[in-house]
């Protein structure tokens, strides 16, 4: 056997064993060698910001005035991340259903255009959706807001939304589809009867990914909604988020109240991103056991 | 099939004059409301990206497109802005972070597809989904206090012996750098290169995979002979992926880069990359023309993200026939 197999891949059997066993060590060490930093990443956040999240004050409270001082929480970022985040779902998640149901079912020349410009903003680093919404919001409104921050989320989220929308509904089975047609189901009644029912779970995944997204993203509101060290719920000023004060804190961690309290705000943000991202998957599992569609 | 059942029972058959007046209405409001959201939306992009280039535009005049994007002062306080320092240090960075991230991507993509037993793909798969989604803030934080400090030992032993030899090896080592940003970038860009590799590995032909095994190959054979020629375009497309990504990073990539107007001349030296520079003086720019400037660096970065994205697609669409809808 040997022998044949030398005479097709052209090398000498002790030749091509010592290159499997290379090949497989260095696969091996690849593996482990990303695996350091990452383990390390989560060991070293988690050791670090388990002792904030483990107070309640940690929720409750808001920084200190002075950086540097002991106590306080995060209640203020809490407060914003969650007030900007929900205002960007509540806009891109019909926005994108939209353009998604209209990009599949209608197409047409402003579908292809939307589509592009969908595509666009994909790819687009999310410290320039920042500055579009700078030049036309902020600059407009003459001041930094909550709801500037929040539109720059929805415009990060939006393609998250349409892309994946587009994927569950292009998966719709054949013969569902065609059994709607057939029974002479109108296309909205089709669309909202039997193509958002059976692609529900995954629509709902693509939101969470989308939210996942969003929540994290520190770039698009460093000159949208600047920032705020103080509380407030009003999303027509300034408002403080999870991610911009943990890069406030990280850029003052000399002082050990303020890294203590960054490590504390990324472990909760890590949690937080983990339990969409995983509640998402647990959806399309689920979805993909039930057997009902593809 | 459920579905189908459900819609039968609830629907019943209508009449059919009411049936086609209900359905020709319904249908025209929902195509005409779902057209008014989707012009909608598209105009108000559209307006958001004009309205950036056109604030950009003083700049552009002022020095000129090809001025601008090749002049390598950047002094404020001057009012001399050129953007090749930064577009310098983007490439720079993003060279780094492929240069580590990717044979490390394509090893593991190949040893999850040959060699892992298939149990172990979908935890994978969920560490993977869970790295990608780690927000970049938080790359940035450990990188600050941990990777930079860590790695400073390192960059002054190579600047010392290679660097003597090499001066793009060479001084300064103040730790965060062109190379540390480089570092957390290939961090944070493996998952998704890997993800998507082993998405491309895992589709090849598994007739011709078992052909070369029976033929007596060993599983490096079927890698070389199968899984890697055939799986090659994939490879660039998720190249050319993580190549977008690395060059739109922004605040892990502030936050251990060094921020420095000069164009280093060692990849120890610190810099700036184009959205890192954006992120760090956005707010400060107090100067004449120092806004315009970095909305200008803005417009450079998006031209930039929109030829790799391009590039991407047309990877993918030249070797799938466009079938596919996107990763």
């Amino acid at each position: 056997m040997a022998s044949d197999a030398s005479v097709v891949f052209g090398q000498t059997s002790l030749d091509r064993r010592f290159k499997e066993r290379l090949f497989v060590a260095l696969a091996v060490v690849a593996l482990v060698l990303a695996l350091i930093p990452l383990a390390a990443v989560f060991g070293y956040i988690f050791v670090n910001g388990i002792g904030s999240l483990l107070s309640i004050d940690f929720f409750l409270k808001d920084p200190p005035a002075d950086l540097t001082a002991a106590g306080g929480g995060v209640r203020n970022a809490l407060v914003g991340t969650f007030e900007m985040t929900g205002l960007a779902t509540i806009i891109a998640v019909p926005v994108g259903l939209a353009v998604a149901v209209f990009a599949i079912e209608f197409g047409g020349g402003l579908a292809r255009a939307a589509r592009f410009l969908i595509d666009v903003l994909n790819g687009l680093p999310s410290i320039v959706v920042g500055i579009f919404v700078y030049a036309s919001v902020v600059v407009t409104q003459g001041h930094f807001s909550g709801l500037a921050g929040a539109l720059a989320l929805a415009i990060v989220m939006l393609p998250v939304v349409t892309v994946s929308a587009e994927e569950i509904l292009r998966l719709t089975p054949h013969p569902i589809a065609e059994g709607a047609r057939a029974l002479g189901l109108s296309r909205w009644r089709s669309i909202l009867s039997v193509f958002m029912p059976i692609g529900l779970s995954g629509i709902v995944t693509g939101v969470l990914l989308g939210i996942s997204r969003a929540i994290g993203e520190t770039a698009p509101l460093l000159f949208t909604t600047l920032g705020n060290n103080f509380f407030t719920p009003d999303l027509n000023q300034p408002m403080q988020a999870l991610p911009l004060l943990i890069y406030r804190d990280a850029l003052n961690s000399a002082y050990q109240t303020a890294r203590d309290r960054a490590f504390g705000a990324a472990l909760l943000l890590v949690l937080i991103v983990f339990g969409l991202n995983l509640l998402g998957r647990w959806l399309t599992t689920r979805r993909r056991l039930a057997g009902s569609s593809r | 099939m459920f579905q189908t059942k459900r819609v039968t029972s609830r629907e019943g058959a209508p009449s059919l004059g009411s049936f086609h007046r209900r359905r020709w209405t319904g249908d025209l409001t929902l195509r005409a409301g779902l057209a008014i959201v989707t012009l909608g939306i598209s105009v108000v992009l559209a307006i958001m990206m004009v309205e950036s280039f056109a604030d950009a535009s003083p700049v552009y005049e002022k020095f000129g497109i090809l001025g601008f994007v090749t002049g390598t002062k950047w002094a404020p306080s001057f009012t001399i802005y050129g953007a090749w320092p930064f577009i310098y240090g983007t490439l720079l960075t993003s060279l780094i972070g492929l240069v580590i991230a990717v044979p490390i991507s394509v090893l593991i993509a190949l040893l999850l597809t040959e060699l892992a037993p298939a149990r172990l793909r979908a935890p994978f798969g969920i560490a993977v989904d869970l790295l990608a989604a780690v927000p970049s803030v938080v790359y940035g934080l450990w990188g600050l206090i941990v990777l930079v400090p860590a790695m400073r030992p390192f960059e002054q032993g190579v600047s010392a012996t290679l660097g003597s030899v090499v001066p793009f090896l060479g001084p300064p080592t103040p730790g965060a750098s062109y190379f540390a940003a480089g570092v957390i970038l290939a961090i944070m860009i493996i998952p998704i290169i890997s993800a998507v590799t082993r998405e491309v590995f895992a589709s090849t032909p598994r007739l011709q995979r078992e052909a070369v095994l029976a033929l007596g190959g060993t599983r490096w054979d079927v890698a070389r002979t199968v899984t890697l020629p055939i799986g090659r375009a994939g490879l660039l497309a998720a190249v050319v992926l993580g190549l977008g990504r690395a060059v739109g990073e922004t605040i892990a990539v502030t936050m251990v880069i060094g921020n420095s107007n000069n164009i280093g001349t060692s990849i120890f030296a610190p810099g700036f990359t184009l959205a890192s520079v954006i992120a760090n003086e956005f707010n400060e720019a107090t100067e004449t023309l120092h806004p315009e400037a970095l909305i200008a660096l803005g417009t450079v970065l998006l031209v930039l993200s929109v030829i790799v994205n391009a590039v991407a697609v047309a990877i993918r669409n030249r070797f799938t026939g466009g079938a596919r809808s996107g990763f």
